[in-house]
């Protein structure tokens, strides 16, 4: 039997305590999305369903409760941490949802700088940890843009990348070990080995899971020595993305390892690098780090290639220094944003790929053709890719519209949806992937079963086997 | 009506770090390595423009929008914007020299360019630029052309007659004048602080409109002789101090910490005012 709205709250009063259950109107309904619904949120219209209460817990023991109390009672359940969710994963899609926010739990566990690995609380913000490190002479080597507000157990949940991941890995390269919660309340814990071959890796089961199979709680990264003195900046002017493409793919295939590998189009170029690169021209930039030796080669290996391509002029590496310094967003910029938003109508969306090195470039070029051709109101389509490996690369579509004669609450499903249709038919046509680091959410799942082909089983047997009730964030990764 | 706008890119000082806040001996700080922005009380300028344009249009008026910068052509970016957006007219003012700290220079050119070439009865521009600006520009352009000037705008709607209502920040309040043309306006921080975005179809409609490029010696100046007569020099720069205090208030729950704000810090407060 369904618990009433009245009876959900006062269930979870039970567990965590009156004074952490926010029945506030208008927090439950700046509590029902993220920001993938930027547009309707900044003009105050909310679709979503309500959710009941957000509950902040503070212990892993009353996350194993309020799951084990949703459970049994069949309400839906949404974990976050920093709120910093793109695609939908932090919508309330059903209504009197739970809201289980894990931000009161902030404790840094342990720094080991000998073993070299931090352990902290899912709500310690990256930017705390970080900076906490960075004191010691060590760093996390992850770096997202969204790090002064992100925290770590939404990090992990939506299988995070940040920019010196060509370096470091994505998170799941980081992350050692963990402590997460299943729906029946049983709490898990994985332990912290350098690596293990006793059977399948489990941690994949809880990374990027999105709060869709369980509630990540403790997690225990590797630590890198903080050696900032060493970077060395390259940045180049080039005419093609086909070229910086190519350039990037010999990096990889000669094995440099830069912490940062870029290729910027022309359109989103414009918008960075315009104070030293002509309205048509692509920007390829790197970062070297780590040891002084290694940094050094790295950018002389990385200089040699780059002078094999005569379309390409150096810049003063001081321009590329300076950029990264102003990359991040923090709440100041996220302020900024809404009110351009409110006064001009003009949004800024994004939709990130992979493919393999052979298709990248065409399904850029496929893609942005027919974003421009067939939505109107575009203001600005280009993009970047990021994020390189040694079989392929990350293209990150950048996008800019006027939301025109629609409602906010239509904004998505004029504008935002349809390219993302685009992007991902063009990706799954090549054979590459439709989502490189925000997580399917609730957006892309329409395509998840084009993603998956035949592994879909194991996605979907995951799901029925952790979580029977279907409780765990509906509609996330398994359409709803 | 026929209006201009004068707008400056400046370099986006908030990327700026707080160590690179350090005065180059020749020319105050290196700012070459940041982005540049449109300068954000003329871009709010621009915005009102195209709205008063948007107002008269609704009545059958016909507004003639003009833009006009003073420098490199790191402008002409933003120039072909607002052709896009429907500015008819784009011109920036070709200069080797620098002009910082020059506002009789600059004024002197936008002043000659009205004359000569524009013949504008209303020149709306930014109070002013950016740190280190001295906020003279609009008040010598309407010293050169003989016009009124209002500061610190924040409104501005058309009236009949060549008349407009202008709403203006003051110590203890808003003024609003009605002025007849023609006039300098200077806005000040409007509610209207972001200019529209053009869509790339009317980008593409309007790519060919032209560029008008002017030198100084066009528009009748000789900025060798305006910057002899200049008399600001950078002495120096001084960081302002921005360290707060903070206090972490104890409490075992929310309540408690609101309890402990309010008596400890807002009651207080609230009994001042």
């Amino acid at each position: 039997m369904h618990l009433s709205r009245e009876a959900i709250v006062e269930g979870v009063q039970r567990i965590v305590g009156p004074e952490d259950v926010i029945t506030d109107e208008e927090v439950l309904r700046e509590s029902s999305h993220d920001r993938f619904r930027l547009y309707e949120d900044v003009h105050g219209v909310y679709t979503q369903p309500i959710p009941a209460a957000v509950a902040m817990a503070r212990s892993t023991q009353q996350v194993a409760e309020v799951l084990t109390f949703a459970n049994e009672h069949g309400i839906n359940v949404v974990p976050r941490t920093g709120r910093t969710a793109t695609e939908g994963g932090l919508e309330t899609a059903v209504a009197d949802s739970i809201v289980l926010d894990g931000s009161a739990m902030n404790q840094i566990i342990e720094i080991d700088t000998y073993n070299m690995q931090a352990t902290c609380q899912c709500g310690v913000p990256l930017q705390v940890l970080e900076d906490r490190l960075r004191e010691q002479g060590c760093t996390t080597g992850h770096s997202p843009q969204s790090k002064p507000v992100a925290q770590m157990g939404g990090l992990v949940a939506t299988r995070s990348i940040g920019q010196f991941s060509t370096l470091y890995g994505g998170i799941e390269d980081m992350v050692v070990g963990l402590e997460a919660v299943f729906p029946d309340g049983t709490v898990t814990r994985i332990k912290n080995v350098p690596r293990r071959a006793a059977g399948p890796d489990i941690r994949h089961v809880i990374i990027g899971n999105e709060g869709a199979l369980c509630y990540i709680t403790e997690v225990t990264v590797k630590l890198f020595p903080y050696l900032p003195q060493n970077n060395v900046f390259l940045g180049y002017t080039l005419e093609s993305m086909k070229t910086g493409f190519e350039i990037l793919r010999e990096v990889m295939v000669n094995g440099y390892r830069p912490s940062v590998a870029r290729v910027y189009d022309p359109a989103d170029a414009a918008f960075h690098f315009s104070h030293f690169a002509e309205e048509d021209q692509c920007v390829l930039l790197f970062m070297a780090e780590g040891p002084a030796g290694i940094a050094k080669a790295t950018a002389e290996g990385i200089e040699a290639i780059v002078a094999r391509h005569q379309e390409c002029r150096k810049v003063d590496s001081e321009f590329i220094a300076t950029w990264f310094n102003d990359l991040n967003w923090g709440p100041d910029k996220i302020a900024q944003e809404r009110e351009e938003i409110r006064q001009t109508s003009n949004i800024c969306r994004t939709t990130e790929i992979s493919s393999d090195w052979g298709c990248i470039n065409e399904i850029y070029e496929n893609a942005l053709r027919r974003v421009v051709n067939e939505i109107p109101d575009i203001t600005m389509a280009g993009g970047h890719s990021s994020h390189s490996y040694i079989n392929g690369t990350n293209m990150y579509f950048v996008y800019f519209y006027n939301v025109v004669d629609c409602e906010p609450e239509e904004e998505a499903t004029k504008y935002h949806t349809p390219i993302n249709r685009i992007i991902c038919e063009e990706t799954l046509l090549l054979g590459g992937s439709i989502v490189h680091h925000h997580g399917l959410g609730k957006a892309r799942t329409p395509w998840v079963k084009d993603e998956y082909g035949s592994s879909y089983y194991i996605l979907e047997t995951l799901k029925r086997a952790f979580d029977p009730n279907g409780i765990m964030n509906k509609g996330t990764i398994i359409p709803k | 009506m026929r209006i201009l706008v004068c707008f400056k890119v400046t370099p986006d000082f908030e990327a700026l770090r707080e160590a690179d806040w350090v005065a180059g001996a020749a020319h105050g700080v290196e700012t070459r390595y940041v982005r540049r922005i449109l300068n954000c009380f003329d871009e709010s300028a621009l915005e009102m423009a195209l709205r008063l344009s948007d107002t008269l249009a609704g009545r059958g008026v016909t507004v003639g929008l003009g833009a006009l910068s003073v420098g490199g052509r790191e402008a002409e970016p933003y120039l072909k914007t607002l052709h896009a957006l429907g500015y008819e007219r784009a011109a920036r003012v070709h200069s080797e020299a620098s002009l910082d700290f020059a506002p009789a220079v600059i004024a002197a050119l936008i002043a000659g360019y009205v004359r000569r070439v524009d013949h504008s009865d209303l020149v709306m521009l930014g109070c002013r630029s950016g740190p280190g600006d001295s906020g003279t520009v609009p008040f010598l352009v309407a010293e050169t052309l003989g016009w009124p000037c209002l500061t610190q705008v924040i409104e501005v709607e058309p009236l009949p007659d060549d008349r407009v209502r202008v709403a203006c920040m003051v110590d203890d309040g808003i003024l609003r004048v009605t002025l007849r043309l023609p006039c300098v306006l200077a806005v000040g921080n409007a509610v209207v602080s972001h200019l529209r975005v053009p869509t790339l179809t009317d980008r593409l409609a309007r790519r060919n409109k032209r560029i008008d490029v002017f030198r100084a010696a066009d528009l009748g100046v000789d900025i060798a002789a305006e910057l002899r007569r200049e008399t600001c020099v950078l002495a120096g720069l001084e960081g302002i101090h921005r360290a707060r205090q903070g206090v972490i208030i104890g409490g075992a729950t929310p309540r408690e910490k609101a309890r402990v704000l309010f008596d400890s810090h807002l009651k207080s407060m609230i009994e001042k005012l």
